[in-house]
């Protein structure tokens, strides 16, 4: 294990919402209280409105990655880089442009979501 | 690496030089170093080659040849070092740093990433080398994952990269309790955190569509059932399913529904008293999952009052009101209390009744997402004409075309369409599909300064088509109706349908062009259009209209004219039995007989009787626009027509009469004589000479001795013999019809309509036979009658297939002929427009000369001595049609065939000097004006128009209907629609 995990999702229901760039899956209020693990430079947890901009309620299935550097699963979905903890497996909406130009300026990759 | 090599060997050529250059260049090389060194591996350049080979040749053969780019580098660094020692050392350094960040934080990183990592982190930008170190430091520190995340460039090739190899974890397919299954998922990573690495799984996967089971990703199977031991939502027990490596793709390819619920765009209500309801997303809320629909209210205004006020008690209703705009003056009438209030989110003022919310008479209701259906939602047109409601300023909310194109079928474009861009810059170009691709569609435009082809978001696009295009409907309620196009309203089309003869609009995105004529649908289950139905109250009447959702019938109620509209399942049974009646005067009047209504609202009115039930009639006028023509009325209200018998009668009845009646209305039913008719009126057949034209017996002609129902015998010059009725011809007329008629000629200007009408051409020949030399009596009865309205084979015309009888019109309009203005009852017969088939028979009195008289009334009846050979007349309709040089006709001359020419000059006495061939490339002769008809003209040639208010402009034929010719003028490119016997085809010249 790489380094330390994300939070843990607290419930299993409406609550959760999955971050739009690494798909990381908390309540809206681990995400108000400890921001994203892997895009801390959302800054939801200084900027709350953001968080409804950054993340969705509307995702796919959950991956909970526990070694994230030697999963495949991981590896596949592209999320081996970041902290362990629970992911979606696919998100829709695309990030607000808005918020790409910003994962522009942090020199972070973003990749829209594949249209099915 | 090749171009390394190439470069190597030739410059290994002039390698002695090489010290000499390098002293040489050295002072503009560093110069440049300083400005543009950052270029060099981006650009792989000649220079750099050179530089590679350079270095080579220097000793640094230590370099790993396997990673160019990273030899690029050291290249670089090498150069820098002649340079600048200081700037070798900081990139050393970097490198050095960044290996070992690689290997110490990434054991995984492959070269590929590193090699990534030099190209861009030095070739970005041309900025200065501190900069750059700056930047390059101040980003080291920062956490990898991100650098590195940076540097997956996610594409289908790097993504094969990936596929599950052997050496990589498995997935194992674990039960647990359903809707579990995230629960589950979360609760092992739970227990993996806690209890650090004494577990050895990878991951845990919860599908949402896969319930009872999830995912776990580790070595072994042992790691597994290790890791879930004493969790209390799965099934230890159970057997663990390996995956086997081919599918593990797939597990993690989750379609991710694009639940694409934007603004303006259409869903239908799921639930509650507006389901199946059209409603248009107003607002959403993701973060709720809940969203505001704007729909028709379905308020029971007076139940809303009396809950309000507490008088009566919540029932729940049985049905659903209505939708129906609110007004908020009628529910203040009933003292509904009516709050007007803003909303502070939209800052718009909504009503406010009970709770709800309306505006501009819509109901604004926030439902759940999960309530209302986004999916293939096509609002049909009546929807969204309701939904155009003018607000409180008047204005129409523009309903966004583009909201209705989110769910079109893969396919709908086809190459060659016909578009029009509706949005963005280059909205209203017109152009034609070059090709489809996922998205983007590739169109060439007319534009010259655009670039061609184009391409287009298929979202932007829309069919186009133009006024006179024949369409099919593809899609929507009117599927499978075709008709052509009379309107374009941008995407909106209105269509003249072929079955109803009514206007239906349609989107422009639900037809395609198409040549063929359907009668829409025309059979549900056992019912057919026009079939005669009890209804399940023991009402009764004919079915209408048929589609998919209702039945329309037109009740036997007499007079009435009530139409209803039921479900199939509202409909007891068809009746099959045709009965007889008597009309007022006591004549029998059975199915497909001609009647007219004398008295009641359709006064008038006259067609053939489609069905018989309790004395009520119900008989189609196609002159008849409502109810696609069908009138309903007592038998008691109607004379047969077509003839005097029984009526207070000038002349003494005919027994042909019947017979003209029953061909004349009945143009496409095959077997004219059937029910109950047949018989009558064909002992005239007796003693003619027929040709047979069906059957073993084709080509043998003969005299008819017999005739029995549909069959006839004939006596063969060698036997007598038993044929079909169907299947003889008259000879006489045969021979003068074949060549008139040219149905061959006619067939391919509309092919896909004449399969329609297959029994057209044996109509012609065979019915004459049976009329002919019968004809006389009631003819002249009709001549002398004033009463008698147009002769019922009028409609026979106009009811034949345009392109079948399309011949029609060039033997007739030819005013000034010998008799035609003499013709008492001429005018009388004008706005009939009946043309008139010239039957070029040898002799005035030959039977099948007249065969098809009728229709001319006073010509013919009165004229019995005419040289009916140059029969013609004027019925055009638009009165005088006068021939014009320049036209092509057919000149008739006795005994032969016709022969095309060109009409070269018309002199003052009405005769045209005219040019045979068809270019008028012939001799020259000059025949009188009855001697020359009209050549009907086809779609897309050009024509000159004879008469009426367009006489003399020049056009172009786009289509036919009926008699009537839909062309478009040269002069102002105006459509416009006029009868065929006017419209002479130009000469080709």
């Amino acid at each position: 294990m790489g380094s330390a995990p994300a939070q843990i999702p607290t419930s299993f229901g409406h609550e959760l919402r999955a971050c739009l760039r690494c798909r990381l899956v908390k309540t809206y209020d681990q995400f108000r209280d400890a921001g994203c693990e892997n895009c801390p430079f959302f800054k939801m947890e200084e900027d709350h409105e953001r968080i409804v901009e950054v993340t969705t309620p509307n995702f796919n299935g959950i991956i909970s990655v526990m070694d994230p550097s030697r999963s495949w699963a991981a590896r596949w979905l592209r999320i081996g880089k970041f902290a362990p903890g629970c992911y979606t497996l696919a998100v829709s909406e695309p990030l607000p442009e808005e918020m790409q130009h910003l994962c522009q300026e942090e020199r972070v990759q973003y990749v829209l979501p594949k249209r099915m | 690496m090749s171009q390394y090599s190439d470069d190597d060997y030739s410059h290994e050529d002039d390698s002695e030089m090489e010290d000499e250059d390098e002293e040489d260049e050295y002072e503009p090389r560093s110069s440049r170093k300083g400005r543009s060194g950052k270029k060099r591996g981006r650009s792989n350049s000649d220079s750099d080659g050179r530089r590679g080979s350079k270095k080579k040749s220097s000793g640094s053969a230590f370099i790993d040849w396997e990673v160019e780019v990273d030899d690029d580098v050291e290249d670089d660094d090498d150069d820098v070092d002649v340079e600048d020692g200081k700037q070798q050392l900081k990139f050393g350094d970097f490198s050095l740093c960044f290996i070992v960040s690689g290997e110490a934080d990434l054991p995984n990183e492959d070269s590929d990433h590193r090699r990534q990592y030099y190209q861009r982190g030095f070739h970005p930008h041309e900025e200065d080398v501190d900069e750059l170190e700056k930047r390059t430091l101040e980003r080291l520190s920062t956490k990898y994952a991100k650098d590195d995340y940076e540097l997956d460039d996610v594409n289908d090739v790097d993504q094969q990269a990936l596929l599950p190899s052997v050496r990589d974890p498995k997935l194992w397919l674990v039960k647990c309790a359903i809707g579990r299954e995230r629960e589950v998922a979360v609760c092992l990573m739970q227990k993996i955190v806690d209890r650090g690495s004494e577990f050895k799984i990878r991951s845990a996967i919860a599908l949402d569509h896969l319930q009872n089971y999830v995912y776990i990703e580790a070595d072994m199977e042992a790691h597994v059932k290790e890791a879930i031991k004493g969790m209390r939502n799965i099934y230890a027990n159970q057997k663990i399913l390996l995956v086997p490596i081919k599918e593990m793709t797939a597990v993690l390819s989750v379609e991710s529904k694009a639940i694409d619920l934007s603004r303006d765009s259409w869903v239908r209500m799921k639930l509650g008293i507006y389901k199946g309801d059209l409603a248009q997303v107003v607002d959403v809320d993701n973060v709720r999952k809940r969203v505001t629909v704007k729909l028709i209210p379905r308020i029971d205004l007076q139940a809303l009052a009396n809950k309000l006020e507490g008088t009566e008690n919540v029932k729940k209703k049985a049905f659903a009101p209505p939708p129906r705009f609110m007004n908020i003056d009628e529910a203040r009438e009933l003292h509904i209390r009516v709050e007007h209030r803003r909303d502070p989110m939209t800052g718009d003022y909504f009503e406010n009744i009970g709770g709800m919310l309306f505006k501009d008479g819509f109901l604004y209701k926030k439902v759940s997402t999960k309530s209302i259906a986004a999916q293939n939602v096509t609002p049909t047109f009546d929807e969204l004409e309701r939904f155009k409601r003018p607000n409180e300023n008047g204005e129409i909310d523009f309903v966004d075309e583009s909201t209705l194109f989110a769910n079109r079928k893969k396919g709908h474009f086809m190459k060659g369409d016909a578009v029009i861009v509706i949005k963005g810059d280059l909205k209203n170009l017109k152009g034609w599909i070059e090709k489809v691709d996922e998205e983007n569609v590739l169109i060439r435009s007319e534009m010259k300064d655009l670039p061609n082809p184009i391409a287009v978001n298929g979202r932007e696009l829309c069919k186009y088509f133009e006024p006179g295009n024949f369409v099919k409907v593809v899609s929507g309620i009117h599927e499978g109706g075709t008709g052509m196009i009379v309107k374009v309203d941008q995407h909106m089309l209105i269509i003249l349908s072929d079955t109803t003869k009514e206007h239906i609009c349609v989107f422009a995105d639900h037809v395609a062009k198409s040549a063929e004529v359907t009668k829409g649908v025309t059979k549900i289950g056992d019912y057919e259009l026009h079939d005669l139905v009890i209804l399940s109250d023991f009402s009764f009447g004919v079915i209408l209209k048929l589609d998919s959702e209702a039945i329309q019938i037109l009740k036997g109620v007499p007079d009435s004219s009530e139409v209803s509209i039921v479900k199939a399942s509202e409909i007891k049974y068809k009746i099959w039995k045709k009965i007889n009646v008597q009309d007022r005067y006591k004549n029998v009047v059975a199915v497909k007989d001609v009647v007219r209504v004398i008295e009641g609202p359709s006064k008038g009115k006259q067609g053939p009787v489609v069905q018989i039930y309790k004395g009520v009639l119900f008989i189609h006028d196609r002159h008849n626009l409502e109810h696609t023509g069908f009138i309903c009325t007592r038998c008691s209200s109607c004379v047969l027509a077509g003839g005097n018998f029984k009526t207070p009668a000038l002349v003494p009845p005919s027994p042909r009469r019947f017979q003209r009646a029953d061909m004349g209305y009945n143009p496409g039913a095959g077997g004219r004589h059937q029910g109950g008719r047949g018989r009558r009126g064909d002992d005239h057949l007796v003693g003619t000479y027929v040709k047979i034209r069906l059957g073993p017996f084709k080509g043998y002609s003969g005299r008819l001795v017999e005739v029995k129902d549909k069959l006839v015998r004939v006596e063969l010059e060698a036997k007598i013999v038993t044929v079909e009725r169907k299947a003889i011809s008259d000879m006489t007329d045969n021979v003068v019809a074949t060549p008139q008629y040219n149905m061959g000629s006619q067939t391919p200007m509309h092919p896909s309509r004449t399969p329609l009408h297959p029994c057209m051409t044996p109509m012609r020949h065979s019915g004459a036979t049976p009329i002919h030399d019968g004809m006389r009596t009631p003819m002249r009865g009709r001549a002398w009658n004033p009463y008698m309205p147009m002769s019922p084979p009028r409609d026979n015309w106009e009811d034949g297939n345009p392109g079948s009888w399309g011949t029609s019109p060039y033997e007739a309009a030819t005013p000034g002929s010998d008799w035609g203005s003499s013709t008492p009852g001429r005018s009388s017969y004008r706005d009939a427009g009946t043309p008139i088939n010239n039957a070029n028979a040898p002799s005035p009195m030959t039977p099948s000369s007249t065969s098809y008289l009728p229709t001319t009334p006073g010509g013919q009846a009165m004229t019995p001595g005419t040289d009916l050979d140059v029969m013609s007349l004027d019925i055009g309709g638009d009165a005088e049609t006068r021939f014009i040089p320049g036209i092509l006709v057919n000149v008739h001359k006795a005994g032969e065939d016709r022969n095309p020419g060109v009409i070269r000059d018309v002199l003052p006495d009405g005769s045209c000097v005219v040019a045979l061939g068809h270019r008028g490339e012939g001799e020259t002769i000059r025949a009188t004006q009855n001697k020359v008809s009209l050549v009907c003209p086809k779609k897309n040639e050009r024509v000159k128009i004879l008469g009426g208010k367009y006489c003399g402009s020049t056009a172009k034929v786009i289509g036919e209907d009926g008699q009537d010719g839909i062309v478009k003028l040269d002069e102002s490119l105006d459509i416009k629609i006029l009868k065929l016997t006017i419209l002479a085809k130009l000469v080709h010249e």
